[in-house]
């Protein structure tokens, strides 16, 4: 998945992060050519990787599922409206795949889809890393194309 | 002390620095005094901040400044943290507080009337210059010092609720033709592709 990110150009990723995919921010953190920078809300970590998009590093934004709650005003007024291309890396919890699925996640995981639906967010969902770099570099093409956020969703055998 | 005098003091120090601003009269009394194609007015509530950081991050050999407002930066504290820990010194943060909600046009006190003290809160987050002032030669004296020197700068500019910017005509320009104006000044600027898709 690092891998991936870095050969489709990412360089920048602002994050709050989870259990489930966490062990991507230690791979990135010993490669240069990705700037981190962690934050206390996804909310925030959206509007700085949008200062970071429009500045000129292709940036991606990871964080679970929740994030997508807390940052979807954000995601409209920044990804949708003013128009900014980002990639939104989102350990999926809650679906039916989550093998960690509980009472906690399954709700907020069951409207995760409808919300990214809602905000016109085009998304893929992984259960598999089969296919993943082609993905990722589909998807990053997709951002910079649309200059909008697209959704990556991990779930399946990333929530191991 | 107005917002609009502040503005009418910063408008001229603007060369190639890079002015975010967020919503409301703000946005309209700046892109009024300010025609500088390195400005991106969001027009949201909550966000210049956090762009302003994104940006100072990508491109530290470019001074930016950051327009924020109490009711946008209430909106978004969460950013105070990033910011203290980060100190970038290429950034500069003005916010100017009415002390009401006056987009509303009801001026109910705003919680800056109040106890709280924005600049009190950014020094608990580790932003070491953040200051307030009450009157605009106080203003133009830390203002300058806010545009000249490479430190992290916070600046609260208590000011009196105005309804100046409802005597200037709103922008025809839509928020894509100025994202885009903005980021192709970037672009010829900075010597780089900034949008990557084929068109």
């Amino acid at each position: 998945m690092v891998g991936a990110l870095k050969e489709a150009g990412i360089s920048f990723v602002s994050y709050l992060p989870e259990t489930r995919l966490s062990q991507i921010v230690p791979l990135m953190r010993e490669d240069p050519s990705f700037m981190l920078v962690p934050v206390a809300n996804e909310s925030e970590a959206i509007s700085i990787a949008a200062g970071a998009s429009l500045g000129g590093r292709p940036a991606a934004v990871y964080m679970e599922g929740s994030g997508v709650y807390v940052g979807s005003y954000n995601l409209l007024v920044l990804g949708k409206r003013l128009g900014t291309p980002m990639l939104l890396l989102v350990a999926y919890y809650g679906s039916i795949l989550d093998k960690r699925n509980s009472f906690l996640y399954a709700f907020p995981g069951i409207h995760l889809i409808p919300i990214l639906e809602s905000l016109d967010i085009q998304y893929e969902v992984f259960k598999e890393a089969d296919d993943l770099e082609d993905k990722i570099k589909g998807a990053v093409k997709m951002m910079h194309a649309i200059k909008q956020p697209v959704a990556l969703l991990f779930t399946g055998a990333f929530t191991a | 002390m107005n917002r609009y005098e502040c503005f009418e003091f910063l408008a001229p120090l603007i060369k190639d620095q890079l002015v975010i601003g967020s919503l409301s009269g703000q946005r309209v009394e700046w892109g009024h005094l300010c025609r500088h194609e390195g400005n991106l007015l969001v027009a949201s509530m909550g966000a210049a901040l956090g762009i302003g950081i994104g940006l100072a991050l990508v491109l530290p050999h470019r001074k930016v400044i950051v327009l924020e407002s109490d009711g946008s930066l209430l909106l978004s504290l969460y950013n105070l943290p990033t910011l203290g820990n980060l100190s970038l010194p290429n950034l500069a943060v003005f916010v100017f507080d009415n002390e009401v909600y006056s987009g509303t046009r009801i001026s109910e006190p705003s919680a800056t009337a109040g106890k709280t003290d924005l600049a009190g809160v950014a020094r608990s987050c580790g932003v070491e210059r953040a200051m307030t002032v009450r009157e605009i030669e106080a203003f133009k004296h830390e203002a300058r010092k806010a545009m000249e020197e490479n430190v992290l700068r916070f600046l609260v500019c208590k000011v009196d609720p105005t309804t100046r910017h409802r005597q200037i005509e709103r922008p025809s320009e839509d928020l894509w033709e100025h994202k885009y104006r903005f980021v192709r000044y970037l672009e010829r600027t900075e010597g780089k592709k900034i949008f990557l898709g084929r068109g």
